[in-house]
């Protein structure tokens, strides 16, 4: 019998999007019947599948088709507007290129932060607070304010926090985009032991090299609606072919 | 009925929202002090600062301690309590618009944020009672076995502040002038509360709506046992009824409820929102 990790069914998700935002009082007041246009934005269209335990999904499709979105729902960002999800285990979400940081402090207190929020207790934090930072290779930065941070050394310090918390299961938004080649390098050597301890892996990315070797199967996605799931080969196969021909 | 089940976020971790209340804290309180030079010395001068020019203009130039045999501490009872409530809603009501960027990358439960907004303003105003009690020590007032209801007081002043922030927050996301709103209303309240003056001043009718504010029975009864005075303007006294002690309850429970309600309402939309 297969074990499930995640099973989404029928999930629908939308957002309105006024044409002209109303959100402060004066305008409501002067303009009280003035009807606001709302378009949904359907991000999500009726999606439905499953993955097991210990599998390393792989999730791609162009910009808008509704990827980011869905990894948010898993991770429990979001709620579904219809539909179920059941999601069995902890979750480590990486997400809009990494952990909620916050700009003005160190390096150091957003560790903190972030590792209590993911679920770790203080001792943990502690204890696993070197290997974060020398994983990272910021050793010399974490006094500093994350806002004198590049982008690739934040990421590189919430991957770091991402991975080093109790979870079953990690769910990866774009984690290559930003990273060096050392780093990325690096990453596919952790996801490799991640995976080996019967960790589930969820995956999306634009990097179809990565992908294909990788994972063990994938699904593309596109205006919110699941195109196929099958072998990584194939689908990149062809989703690269309808880009081409798109393009 | 949509959802999203997780077998393993089920149930609220009272350790954990302790450990998570604990480094966010930490961490506002760093923010707060980071770059200026002073640092906490601010967090003691702005009241007391705030005492001094009120002290002088209604305690000297109105003559508001004429008629007051300890009218310091009983003004600064009343500017301490203030600036905590205001603070702690000042501060709250960014806790959702303001950690936007935490919102839409992590599920945790939300109500952390306003919570951890007060305990940076509660450790304030730990310092502050601190300073009050040495001016009270120095006005010459002496402890009472009745000084002991304070801290019960205390809850219920923090219990209101955290239902009116959590208000607030959860406003806020939808609508984002609530800011400038509660910066206005903050103005007016503090004059329609009496904390310069004495209740006595306010109309009848007026003290009876003045009574029905959770903040105003606080405020009331920890003068009415600190500062020794003929006739203590307490709820009970100005309802002439002990029953009335319900009255502000009965606005403190329908504040809970109603941050409760609007709380879980928008709770799994902060994200969209923020």
């Amino acid at each position: 019998m297969t074990v499930f990790s995640i099973d989404v069914s029928d999930v629908w998700k939308s957002f309105k999007l006024p044409h002209q935002r109303q959100d402060t009082f004066k305008e409501r007041f002067l303009h009280p019947f003035h009807h606001v246009e709302v378009e949904q934005l359907h991000a999500l269209k009726g999606v439905s599948f499953s993955i097991e335990q210990g599998e390393f999904f792989g999730i791609i499709g162009p910009n808008g088709s509704g990827k980011s979105t869905l990894l948010k729902l898993l991770a429990g960002i979001y709620v579904p507007e219809r539909g179920d999800m059941t999601v069995i285990g902890r979750l480590s979400p990486f997400v809009e290129l990494g952990v909620g940081f916050n700009e003005e402090l160190s390096a150091r207190d957003n560790v903190r932060v972030n590792g209590a929020l993911l679920g770790l207790t203080m001792r943990q934090i502690e204890e696993r607070y070197d290997e974060i930072v020398a994983f990272a290779g910021l050793e010399r930065f974490m006094d500093q304010k994350l806002k004198n941070f590049s982008s690739g050394m934040k990421v590189r310090l919430a991957y770091s926090v991402s991975i080093r918390v109790e979870f079953e299961i990690l769910l990866l938004d774009e984690v290559l985009a930003v990273g060096d080649q050392e780093f990325q390098e690096k990453c596919f050597e952790t996801l490799e032991t991640i995976r080996s301890q019967g960790k589930t892996i969820v995956f999306v990315s634009h990097d179809v090299d990565a992908m294909e070797k990788q994972c063990d199967r994938v699904m593309r996605l596109y205006r919110g609606e699941i195109v196929e799931i099958g072998p990584p080969d194939e689908v990149i196969e062809r989703y690269m072919a309808t880009t081409h021909s798109m393009g | 009925m949509p959802g999203t089940r997780n077998a393993a976020s089920e149930g609220v971790d009272l350790a954990y929202i302790g450990r998570v209340l604990r480094v966010v804290s930490v961490a506002d309180f760093k923010l707060k002090y980071a770059d200026s030079s002073l640092g906490y010395a601010w967090s003691v001068a702005k009241p007391l600062a705030y005492f001094a020019v009120l002290y002088a203009v209604f305690g000297r130039f109105f003559r508001l301690n004429l008629g007051f045999k300890h009218y310091p501490a009983y003004l600064l009872i009343g500017i301490v309590l203030w600036t905590f409530f205001l603070d702690t809603t000042n501060l709250g009501l960014w806790s959702f618009v303001g950690n936007s960027s935490l919102l839409k990358k992590l599920a945790f439960p939300r109500i952390v944020l306003p919570m951890a907004a007060s305990m940076t303003t509660l450790l304030t105003f730990a310092v502050n009672l601190i300073v009050l009690a040495i001016l009270i020590a120095i006005d010459g007032l002496r402890p009472a076995l009745s000084w002991l209801f304070v801290p019960l007081l205390l809850l219920e002043l923090y219990v209101f502040t955290l239902a009116i922030s959590v208000i607030l927050a959860t406003l806020h996301a939808r609508m984002r002038d609530i800011g400038q709103v509660w910066e206005l209303a903050g103005q007016l309240l503090f004059y329609a509360t009496p904390i310069i003056y004495p209740v006595g001043f306010l109309p009848r009718w007026a003290q009876y709506i003045a009574f029905a504010n959770p903040f105003v029975q606080v405020l009331q009864d920890i003068r009415a046992v600190i500062v020794p005075q003929r006739e203590a303007m307490t709820v009970a006294v100005v309802y002439g009824s002990e029953a009335a002690r319900a009255v502000p309850l009965a606005t403190l429970t329908i504040m809970l409820m109603i941050a409760w309600w609007i709380f879980k309402r928008d709770e799994p939309y902060l994200a969209e929102l923020t």
